[in-house]
């Protein structure tokens, strides 16, 4: 059985006239101001279906007739395949869904430390959160420090898609090479690089420079990814006041225009490459010039972003890393916002939404099980009501009377507390002197104890061990290969 | 006609309100009626951006007006500067400083924010832009006889870059003719340690505070 996510969608910050204007203010943009788009053979493709292209600035103008051709070959539903069918994803622009952490530098780990991350952590945050019920497609969490960076992508496929049973949100940071080096190293899994091809166990990541940019790797990786079949999340990640326009109706154009030009690309490659609307946008804050997730004007632009995705039909990722350093008040205030606002607005993957802390610099393994539980809190909420003949329970008042009574002991009750309530993990709703007899722990120390017991009793990979072996072997071959590949184009320089 | 005491005002609401649009016209009616360059600089520019910085620490200003009146007090600086030079005196900047992103990395804003605020700061400023190969960095250094190199990255794969442009001033033995400073998001202190660099800043105030810091080694 595969995993059905809850629906969202009934937060609603934009009238459908507002919705409207951002369209045609993004038809305007595409048409008339354009995107610049450093590869070549993209800004070729858009030549030969009709696009205007200035090949001396490389900038394409795009018409609306190209969008709706477009739009009308990208799909709306698709699976994203995990290691076993029972962590499929099926995905529409209505279901919600959460991706984890990605990309930190730093770890604060179990023992308080905060250190540059190791590849070792990579394989234990992925252990945990593999483990953590509300997480449906696993990121790499960290940029190992003891790794070189070029060419890292290899490596940390290696470090996490052995160890999770979800689909892999993948990256490639040196272009079209990174695609089809992973390509072979999920074939050990999935058989051959046909099988992969079919059923991807893995997507790519590409993102978009505001304003308005497509660098060359990224426009590479698009297209490769689009050529062979796999997954793509076209990303835009705006600092409104900064990269973008400071009022959110103009950052919303801005994100569409660049975001739809990534996809329209994809589409003229290869008609009905699944690709999802996404965002990593955060405020700029104003003082420090920092990137804010945890900013409400952050949340408002997600949600909001959600409505400009589903309009087209597209399903959609937002969320983003918060800000707090600590799993303190902040971070539980931000994470808690974040999470319950993008959830009710349907934003159809919450990204980045275990353990990123300190403005996406940093992951810590606590916050990573409290996190489980916020999403676990905010889920229950997107449950919703049900409002039928059985829930109105006219029937049981009738019974139980106008009477000093109580629920407690009907069959009803307690069926309907089992099947309904949320047990939650860590959140504690004792008593000052019962909380004390239990060790009187606060919410960090009981996530730290949880996440440490997962990590102790779980060490083994989800794939078998040869396998993990063989992955981490071409891993390296990759790596290598790609590292000399950039010695030798700078040293032809 | 305008007095001299009301164009004095009026650059100085110029600066403290950062309307550099209009900058330079202000400027050049205070020199046509007869202001002394040197004397304006020093009792109505750099008066107006202190007031600027000090707005900016209590969270009155933000980071745009911070911008814009750094804008508007090089607008300002230059009309000065040409009169200073016309009557050959020399003014001393704080310090010459070249900027850019490195190679492979587009990323503008953080270096642009860092530029203004050196400017305010009295520092000439060449900013190279974005995607900034190590030749033309060195090139400049050389030109302008700089006391700092400051290199953003703004992402982990084109930080290695920061690392070669500070080999290649190796190579030539231009490593001691200048200061070396780095920055962007992934781009911590461990780094620049590592690939030798002078300093490092994590925010653009910061930075500030460390090229003044190096100009006075």
């Amino acid at each position: 059985m595969s995993i059905r996510g809850l629906k969202g969608g009934i937060l609603k910050f934009l009238k459908e006239p507002d919705i409207d204007a951002i369209h045609f203010a993004t038809l305007e943009v595409l048409g008339e101001v354009g995107i610049k788009m450093e590869y070549r053979p993209a800004l070729e493709i858009f030549r030969d279906f009709g696009a205007r292209v200035d090949f001396k600035n490389s900038i394409v103008k795009i018409d609306e007739y190209l969008l709706n051709k477009a739009l009308s070959t990208a799909p709306s539903r698709f699976t994203l395949y995990g290691k076993n069918e029972n962590f499929d994803v099926r995905v529409d622009p209505e279901r919600v869904y959460t991706i984890g952490g990605s990309s930190a530098l730093n770890v604060l780990d179990l023992d308080g430390n905060y250190r540059p991350a190791l590849f070792d952590d990579l394989i234990k945050f992925t252990i945990l959160l593999d483990r953590l019920q509300h997480l449906h497609i696993m990121h790499a969490i960290v940029i190992p420090s003891d790794i070189e960076e070029y060419g890292v992508d290899r490596m940390l496929f290696a470090g996490t898609f052995p160890y999770t049973s979800r689909n892999y949100y993948s990256q490639s940071q040196t272009g079209a090479d990174g695609v089809l080096d992973q390509i072979k190293m999920a074939a050990v899994v999935q058989g051959s690089e046909e099988a992969v091809r079919k059923n991807p166990m893995f997507t790519e990541v590409v993102c978009m420079v505001s304003p308005l940019q497509h660098e060359k790797v990224n426009s590479e990786v698009l297209m490769e990814s689009a050529k062979n079949n796999i997954p793509v999340y076209v990303e835009v990640d705006s600092m409104p006041g900064g990269t973008t326009p400071a009022p959110i109706a103009g950052t919303l154009v801005e994100q569409n225009a660049n975001v739809l030009a990534g996809i329209i690309l994809a589409q003229l490659v290869n008609p009905g490459t699944p690709c999802i609307y996404s965002i990593a946008s955060g405020l700029m804050d104003m003082t420090t010039g920092g990137y804010s997730g945890g900013a409400p004007e952050t949340n408002l632009l997600h949600c909001a972003t959600a409505q400009v995705a589903h309009y087209y039909s597209l399903p959609f990722q937002g969320g983003t890393g918060i800000d707090a350093k600590i799993p303190d008040a902040q971070a539980g205030y931000e994470r808690a916002m974040q999470v319950l606002s993008n959830a009710l607005a349907g934003t159809n993957f919450i990204h980045l939404s275990f353990g990123m802390m300190e403005m996406m610099l940093s992951a810590s393994y606590e916050q990573c099980v409290i996190d489980n539980e916020i999403m676990g809190a905010a889920f229950k909420m997107l449950e919703g009501i049900v409002v039928n003949d059985e829930t109105l329970s006219v029937d049981l008042l009738r019974k139980v009377g106008p009477k000093s009574a109580h629920f407690l002991t009907f069959k009803e009750t307690s069926e309907y507390v089992r099947k309904n309530y949320w047990v939650p993990e860590i959140t504690d709703r004792n008593v000052w002197s019962s909380w004390k007899a239990m060790g009187g722990k606060s919410m960090q120390q009981a996530a730290g104890e949880i996440a440490k017991k997962i990590i102790s009793e779980n060490d083994k990979p989800y794939i078998p061990e040869e396998q993990t072996k063989e992955i981490l072997e071409m891993a390296k071959a990759f790596h290598k290969k790609a590292i000399m590949n950039l010695k030798k184009a700078s040293s032809s320089h | 006609m305008i007095s001299t005491e009301e164009i004095k005002k009026q650059l100085y609401e110029n600066i403290l309100n950062g309307d550099f649009e209009t900058t330079k016209d202000i400027a050049q009616s205070s020199l046509n009626a007869d202001a002394d360059p040197m004397e304006m600089i020093n009792s109505i520019l750099v008066p107006a951006i202190e007031l600027v910085g000090e707005k900016f620490g209590r969270k009155e200003y933000f980071l745009p007006d911070l911008m814009r009146s750094a804008n508007a007090m090089k607008n300002a600086l230059e009309i000065f500067e040409i009169e200073i030079t016309k009557k050959g005196i020399e003014r001393k900047s704080a310090g010459k400083v070249i900027i850019g992103t490195v190679k492979g990395d587009i990323h503008e804003i953080g270096k642009s924010i860092v530029a203004s605020l050196l400017t305010a700061k009295g520092f000439s400023v060449t900013d190279l832009g974005v995607d900034v190969e190590s030749d033309i960095f060195i090139k400049k250094i050389l030109e302008e006889k700089a006391d700092i190199l400051a290199m953003s990255a703004l992402l982990p794969i084109t930080m290695p870059y920061q690392a070669k442009v500070i080999e290649d001033l190796k190579i030539r033995g231009l490593r001691d003719n200048v200061k070396v400073i780095v920055g962007g998001s992934p781009v911590t202190q461990e780094h620049a340690d590592r690939i030798g660099a002078d300093g490092y800043a994590d925010n653009a105030v910061e930075a500030v505070k460390l090229a003044e810091k190096l100009m006075k080694k």
